[in-house]
């Protein structure tokens, strides 16, 4: 059995990203039910990495069998994290927007409790 | 032990007035966040006696209900009470809610409205069911009202929320925050009260299924 690039850096992306999870952790960033959710898909990825056989399980349920579609399938993945990625930068935004009008809005009561 | 209500409003002038009266005899100020109303919202609350601070920009209730914690804490609360300004909760149960965070027993006290016997329609209990196996699903934690906006933040839940979600997925980020500094919780059933006003203003399916997708979301990518 040959193994390939992904084979080993997928598992090793998976680790980083588990250990960075339980890192989040620990800094009180992220809760454990989280981390578990986390560690659960990442050891997914790893795993199809490692024994991409286990695939052979998801072709019976999609009907992904070609070359083709497996390109077509990707495709629909890539797009996915792009509006992924969007969606982070618009909460992001809103974000912002709420603390510009939460400051806007609590300026005038630290100044009436200071005069107090 | 100095209590604040906090109250978030965006439209409320048919209600706010008869909300802030009927709180006011069981806290110390009420505190109406006007999240950006165009209508006589603001002029209202303060009339009845209430002190009120201003979006400019409608910014959703979770926003506004962290605004008005960080100005409770401004303002020396111990105790923070939440409720929204629609006039479903009925004030008399805030003693009821108070008792755990003023004896010590619990840091944040969750109300119930599905603990009472309560006229609630059936599409309001679906949505709420849905609402709680999703915040189950994104903290780990079950709470049997996770959506209610009535609410009591005990002295350490107030020095350390930090709501970071600005709409209805806020209520869901409460949750997660009360198993992230694991706060002490008590669950206490209460009245409610749905008249057509009330349910007009609840959030519509498409609302509910966008909130969902934010919470989720969230809770994978935090």
């Amino acid at each position: 059995m040959t193994i390939t690039a992904y084979q080993i850096l997928a598992p090793l992306a998976s680790i980083v990203a588990i250990l960075y999870a339980w890192s989040l952790v620990f800094r009180h960033r992220k809760t454990v039910w989280e981390a578990s959710i986390w560690t659960i898909f990442w050891c997914g990825i790893a795993a199809i990495a490692i024994s991409p056989d286990l695939l052979q399980h998801l072709t019976k349920v999609t009907g992904v069998q070609k070359r083709e579609n497996a390109v077509f399938v990707s495709s629909i993945g890539i797009l996915f994290f792009i509006v992924f990625y969007l969606v982070m930068r618009l909460e992001e935004l809103e974000q912002r927007q709420t603390r510009i009008v939460r400051k806007m809005a609590l300026k005038d009561v630290e100044e009436r409790a200071e005069k107090q | 032990m100095r209590k604040i209500a906090v109250i978030p409003a965006y439209n409320e002038e048919r209600t706010i007035e008869s909300v802030v009266r009927g709180v006011q005899e069981y806290v110390d100020i009420v505190l109406v966040v006007d999240d950006g109303s165009t209508d006589r919202t603001p002029m209202l609350a303060e009339a009845a006696g209430a002190k009120v601070i201003r979006h400019v920009e409608n910014s959703g209730s979770g926003a506004a209900t962290m605004t008005g914690v960080q100005a409770a804490r401004i303002l020396g609360a111990d105790i923070v009470i939440t409720l929204d300004a629609d006039e479903q909760h009925d004030p008399h149960d805030i003693p009821l809610l108070l008792q755990p965070a003023e004896d010590g027993s619990a840091d944040i006290v969750f109300a119930n409205r599905f603990g009472r016997r309560n006229l609630i329609p059936f599409i309001r209990c679906l949505f709420n069911a849905i609402g709680n196996i999703i915040t189950f699903t994104a903290t780990g934690r079950w709470v049997a009202d996770s959506q209610c906006g009535f609410k009591v933040f005990g002295p350490r839940a107030v020095r350390e929320l930090n709501i970071r979600m600005s709409g209805f997925e806020f209520c869901t980020e409460i949750v997660r925050e009360s198993v992230q500094h694991k706060w002490r919780m008590a669950q206490i059933p209460v009245k409610v009260i749905y008249s057509e006003y009330t349910l007009a203003k609840g959030q519509s399916f498409a609302g509910g299924v966008k909130t969902a997708l934010k919470i989720l979301l969230r809770s994978f990518i935090r």
